[in-house]
């Protein structure tokens, strides 16, 4: 009985193994390969994880992804759940419309978004102008080429993917207990903070953790709304690799980006049920 | 299955390639055969590729017509084709070390010829095959690369924001009180350090070893006033739309700023940082050899290095060119004599010993 249940699940292991030989091959057995190189270069060690305590600029590089991405995932979060929330509660037809607004600007190319707030936020771009045209400021604002610009950048990106597990949470609160509590006689605002926002909450921190860790490996906006002087830590990477040929610095920091987004997911994963947040389960 | 024709053809291309009979000979036996018709395909077939990698752009078309083509005219049986993939230091490293060259010439940077050069990636440039004196300067003839362009990191500045005359020097460009503005320079501490170390006083002719850590708190002065630019078209798009009044940026952005605004964007070559434009070729290059003799076709030929000036703004760097580019383009070319007294040829062996940590530090500052 036993062996035959045996051979069962052997067909079906069967199966799955050339899946699971083209990951190893394509993707796991390089990211080992990144892994070696950061404890065999340039000596054998830990000489470049030692780095991380003793480098001030291995140290601002983690320290400014950190802030940049803290602020976006705020940010993000705030707007997503105003925008969710008017989506959950609006009508059938009209929700169709407000998802598609949200979903348009998730297919536009990151690079072309980007593009598109320089010559917004620039000097003489649309925004200046305009402010300098009504006289409502007699200089051109900086708003690009530091890290407001970036942050404008980031954000814009990362709403979506912060409304749609919002939406998804939101949509499972029975209407009819915000109904029992406004028939009870509770204002407004008490029906959102005691009874909406603690039922919303799983969706809120599926949301945060996954649009953290997004923005944690973001390189293309940083680098064109940056100016140069913000270097977040996949284009530090990139820099390391590719022009200072630093590859056990490089693959340290790559390593340290993969552990910490591994890191933030078993965390996480005990407060909420994660297979939510990347589509599955429901 | 093969036909006795097939294997005549054979035959005369082998004998052809081991040189018992000229390629006339071989022509007039395939045409004899009746096969003349396939001789191209045959003659694509056999003919060895050499492969030069360039940074994409107009360089693919440029490449291949002023350094493959004439390369290929006058050694039959060879072909130089373009690959624009970006030959970045990183991407040799990991090919050399891959034990799976296919590039056999780059287009590099003393900088990366000296750092790669270092770890034995590089083949040593043949000085019995490839002419030092073909060169203007030992600048542009290193050890493990040779440049058959140059280019110049010039000062370049919008004019109307300075009616009283532009800058000069990069004493001015570091004079923030005289002339006001927001500057730009490359993320880059080669070019943008040699700058800070002439505006530091230092006489421009003798300017190396530089003081790394004076220049780059030299640069840390004006950090603030400062953005950096990472590629060329990022550097025009800058100056174009006055995000900075003044800046570092290559000859060839400054030419095409220049004449598209009808003079209001000027640079000026005093004090440009003149560099030369170095090819090198990955250890273990699948063209062997051969490499060499097209390094030494590439240096060789002033006429074609014109060219190329005339197509996309590199400067000659044979002897012989300067005085065969016509007056228009004289202005634009960065080793014209009148040019290049005024600049300084940058130290590519000096910088490539310690650009590691310098451009580390740079980006710190910076980024700081």
């Amino acid at each position: 009985m036993s062996a035959r249940r045996w051979g069962q699940d052997a067909g079906w292991w069967l199966l799955i193994l050339p899946a699971f030989l083209l990951m190893t091959a394509f993707y796991i057995a390089p990211i080992a390969q990144v892994l070696a190189i950061s404890f065999t270069e340039p000596s054998p060690g830990l000489g470049n994880y030692e780095r991380l305590f003793t480098s001030e600029s291995v140290q601002r590089v983690i320290i400014t992804t950190l802030r940049i991405c803290t602020i976006t995932t705020a940010l993000a979060l705030l707007l997503g759940y105003v925008l969710a929330y008017r989506i959950a509660l609006a009508s059938e037809s009209a929700r169709r419309w407000w998802i598609l607004a949200v979903l348009v600007p998730l297919w536009i190319s990151v690079l072309v978004r980007a593009f598109a707030w320089v010559t917004l936020l620039r000097r003489q771009g649309l925004v200046n102008n305009a402010l300098m045209d009504t006289g409502i400021i007699s200089e051109p604002l900086q708003l690009v080429w530091n890290e407001f610009g970036i942050i404008v950048g980031m954000v814009h990106y990362m709403v979506p993917y912060a409304v749609l597990p919002l939406l998804a949470s939101m949509r499972e609160i029975d209407p009819r207990l915000l109904a029992a509590a406004r028939g009870l006689g509770a204002p407004r605002f008490t029906i959102f903070r005691r009874i909406f926002l603690p039922l919303s909450l799983p969706g809120l921190i599926a949301a945060g953790v996954l649009v953290f860790i997004f923005s944690l490996g973001f390189y293309i906006t940083p680098a064109i709304l940056g100016g140069g002087k913000t270097l977040m830590v996949a284009e530090w990477i990139g820099l390391q690799i590719l022009d200072l040929i630093r590859w056990g610095l490089g693959t340290m920091m790559a390593t340290v980006l993969v552990v910490a987004i591994l890191a933030t997911l078993a965390i996480f994963s005990r407060l909420v049920d994660l297979r939510r947040v990347f589509g599955s389960g429901a | 299955m093969q036909t006795f024709q097939q294997d005549c053809i054979e035959l005369a291309w082998r004998k052809f390639n081991r040189g018992e009979v000229s390629r006339r000979a071989l022509l007039a036996g395939l045409a004899a055969l009746g096969a003349t018709a396939t001789v191209g395909d045959a003659a694509a077939q056999a003919a060895r590729n050499l492969v030069m990698v360039n940074w994409g752009g107009i360089a693919n078309d440029g490449f291949g017509r002023f350094y493959g083509d004439p390369f290929a005219a006058a050694n039959p049986g060879w072909r130089v084709v373009q690959d624009s993939t970006g030959p970045s230091a990183g991407r040799i490293r990991s090919m050399v070390e891959s034990g799976r060259v296919t590039w056999d010439i780059c287009d590099s940077s003393a900088t990366s010829a000296t750092l790669l050069g270092g770890l034995n990636l590089l083949n040593r440039i043949d000085y019995n095959v490839v002419d030092r004196n073909n060169v203007i300067g030992p600048t542009f003839a290193l050890d493990h690369g040779a440049a058959p362009y140059s280019f110049s990191n010039v000062l370049v500045y919008d004019s109307t924001k300075f009616p009283n005359g532009g800058p000069t020097s990069w004493a001015d460009f570091w004079d923030l009180r005289r002339f006001p503005g927001t500057r730009l320079l490359r993320r880059d501490a080669a070019g943008a350090l040699d700058a800070a170390q002439m505006a530091l006083g230092k006489d421009p002719r003798n300017l190396y070893p530089l003081d790394i850590r004076a220049c780059i708190a030299k640069v840390r002065e004006i950090r603030r006033n400062c953005v950096f630019w990472n590629s060329g078209s990022e550097s025009e798009q800058f100056i174009r739309t006055g995000e900075a009044v003044m800046g570092q940026i290559w000859h060839t952005r400054a030419k095409v700023l220049e004449q598209e605004s009808n003079g209001r964007f000027k640079h000026i070559w005093n004090q440009g940082i003149l560099q030369p434009g170095i090819f090198v070729s990955p250890r273990g290059n699948p063209g062997g050899e051969m490499v060499q003799r097209l390094l030494a076709s590439m240096l060789s030929n002033p006429e074609q290095q014109v060219e190329l000036l005339k197509f996309l703004g590199n400067g000659p760097t044979n002897p012989r060119a300067a005085a065969l580019v016509p007056e228009e383009f004289k202005r634009f070319n960065p080793t014209d004599p009148a040019n290049a007294a005024v600049q300084v040829a940058q130290n590519g062996t000096w910088w490539g010993s310690v650009y590691a940590q310098a451009n580390a530090d740079y980006i710190d500052m910076v980024t700081g």
